[in-house]
């Protein structure tokens, strides 16, 4: 954020009229303790005009001060939505500046309220009207309660800026780069480039997520405790940001170069893989046909990921260790995949689960068997004339 | 001795705001018209709740027309009562299959609304609003409507319900982009756009085969 900070000053004079009136208002009002009620209102186009004003007032009509600087500059308790601004459709960095001024705001009037402080308390009981200080004192703290929250929660929303830059990406590269995720690389004496960019991979977990909600829906899946859905995010998303993770800190022990974006990018692009073996496998009920994409497809994509952190580590046991660890991960996560989530041979489920009931209930039901025999035959033909 | 600072604050400052004058219900459409308390000058209902019949059938012929091009402006107005109907209409034909997941529907919508406006937040140079999102997502619903109305009748389980199913989600997640670009002035990503559109209407058409 303090990178973001100048930002908002800079754009401070094109920024568009309505908020344009926000940078006065704070310096007119820090002045006075009294304004901090009356400053809730400064999102309205008055405020500058009310700040002057209501000084102006407050100053002469001491006695209804009760009133007056609990309202906003206009006069009404009530907030006048028709001058809020709705920002609510706006940009990125109208509010983050927002969010700067709210913070600006934040500070200066903790300084004015640390000040004010001591002049209340003294007035106390030199009573300008007990509704009127208590009713300030309960809106002030109303009001900081709710501006912290809110800027809390701008916060928040802000820190998804961070990730703006790994999103900003065209089609034609997307699809460069799923091609070369199945090419591995042969020069691993100089560090190979990663593309930090997050839309890809982010795309291929979906994209494994709704293969599995295929698969196990064509299968009849039962899943006892959870949902279909639940469990095929959590697998699907707990492999990639689990594995990239712990590869990254294996990556720190073995100092290999490279970031967690980048981590995360070459595990996603990984994915690949494993959708096209998973998407034809699952519709296409061959062991054989498999086990032979599991090698061929998913072992080219091993190979590409192993042979880019080659290219980034020094030293054989490092090495070893590092892309022995990913390689060993990432194949047999695709054997799992393919093993847990579509119909297995009954026999098999007979032999392996036994007495023991897993969560996955997997119980073989009534295949529509005339697409599959159709499938199934068209393949047959195919692999005997080839 | 009479306690009447309102009248005395009406007369003391300047008044900017209408609040204190007892009018009915504030219409985010029509700020600038005063209505009184009279019964014939209180606006029609729909007016009042911005439920407006013309925009909603525009908007509606934009999707059904995959190439007619859209108007970025049309997606102004945050309406979220077509889209509910939609949603509504769509958990009905899945009724009539014998499929009670109204709350599937809502469920998926919701969190896919949400991953949507998270994306596009990230993709886009100006930012879109969460109305906006769920807006247009509702209303490019309406496609698989027919899909679900004919999955009453007929059982997508075979070749023709696959290749039918598939043209359904490209016509929904085309429709969705292309409004989508064209309100936020993304050239060149409408693909980017459109897959992860396709994925949520694929999670719903599976509700809708299976």
């Amino acid at each position: 954020m303090a990178a973001a900070r100048p930002r908002p000053r800079e754009t401070v004079v094109p920024a568009p009229p309505p908020l344009s009136s926000h940078p006065p208002a704070p310096p007119l009002a820090s002045g006075t303790s009294q304004q901090s009620a009356a400053r809730p209102g400064s999102g309205t186009m008055s405020a500058p005009g009310a700040g002057a004003a209501g000084g102006g007032r407050s100053g002469t009509a001491a006695d209804w001060g009760g009133f007056e600087d609990n309202m906003q500059g206009g006069g009404s308790a009530v907030i006048d939505m028709e001058n809020m601004d709705d920002t609510s459709g706006s940009s990125f960095e109208d509010m983050g500046e927002m969010h700067q001024r709210m913070k600006e705001e934040e500070e200066e009037e903790a300084e004015g309220e640390a000040g004010a402080a001591e002049e209340e308390d003294g007035e106390f009981l030199g009573m300008k009207g007990l509704r009127g200080q208590l009713g300030r004192q309960v809106a002030d703290q109303m009001w900081q309660v709710g501006k912290r929250q809110a800027s809390r929660a701008f916060s928040l929303y802000a820190n998804i800026d961070i990730l703006r830059p790994y999103f900003d990406v065209e089609p034609v590269q997307v699809r460069a780069r799923l091609l070369e995720s199945m090419i591995p690389v042969k020069m691993i004496n100089f560090p190979q480039k990663i593309a930090g960019e997050l839309y890809g991979p982010l795309m291929l977990v979906f994209t494994l997520v709704a293969i599995l909600l295929h698969g196990m829906k064509t299968s009849d899946t039962i899943i006892r405790e959870g949902t279909l859905m639940g469990t095929a995010i959590g697998t699907c998303f707990g492999y990639w940001l689990g594995v990239s993770a712990f590869i990254y800190f294996l990556a720190y022990l073995c100092n290999a170069q490279i970031t967690m974006v980048q981590m995360l990018s070459l595990l996603g692009y990984g994915l690949f893989g494993h959708c096209i073996t998973l998407f034809v496998t699952y519709n296409i009920h061959f062991h054989s046909l498999f086990y032979i994409f599991w090698l061929v497809v998913g072992g080219l994509s091993t190979l590409r990921m192993v042979a880019v952190l080659v290219s980034r580590t020094v030293g054989h046991t490092q090495r070893l260790i590092l892309c022995g660890t990913l390689a060993a991960l990432h194949m047999l996560f695709l054997l799992y995949l393919h093993f847990a989530y579509h119909k297995v041979v009954e026999g098999i489920l007979d032999t392996l689960e036994g007495p023991n009931m897993p969560p996955f209930q997997r119980v073989a039901r009534d295949i529509p068997v005339v697409s599959n025999a159709v499938l199934n035959t068209t393949t047959k033909t195919v692999a005997l004339t080839l | 001795s009479a306690f009447v600072p309102p009248e005395m604050m009406q007369q003391q400052q300047p008044y900017t705001g209408q609040i204190y004058q007892p009018s009915p219900a504030y219409t985010p459409a029509s700020a600038q018209s005063f209505y009184g308390s009279s019964f014939e000058d209180e606006p029609p209902l729909l007016e009042e709740l911005g439920i407006n019949f013309d925009h909603i059938w525009q908007k509606t012929l934009t999707v059904l027309h995959p190439l007619k091009v859209a108007d970025g402006s049309i997606m102004n107005e945050t309406d979220l009562a077509g889209p509910m109907v939609f949603c509504l209409a769509f958990g009905a034909t899945l009724l009539l299959a014998g499929k009670i997941q109204f709350g599937y529907v809502y469920g998926i919508s919701a969190i896919g609304c949400l991953g949507m406006f998270c994306l596009l937040n990230l993709m886009s140079m100006t930012g879109v609003s969460f109305g906006c999102v769920a807006s247009v997502l509702g209303y490019c619903l309406l496609p698989m409507i027919l899909l679900s109305t004919f999955a009453v009748v007929f059982s997508l389980q075979g070749v023709l319900g696959i290749i039918l199913t598939a043209g359904v989600i490209g016509w929904c997640s085309f429709s969705a982009s292309k409004i989508f670009i064209s309100a936020l002035a993304m050239e060149g990503q409408q693909l980017l756009v459109a897959y992860p559109c396709a994925l949520l209407y694929g999670v719903f058409a599976l509700i809708s085969v299976f």
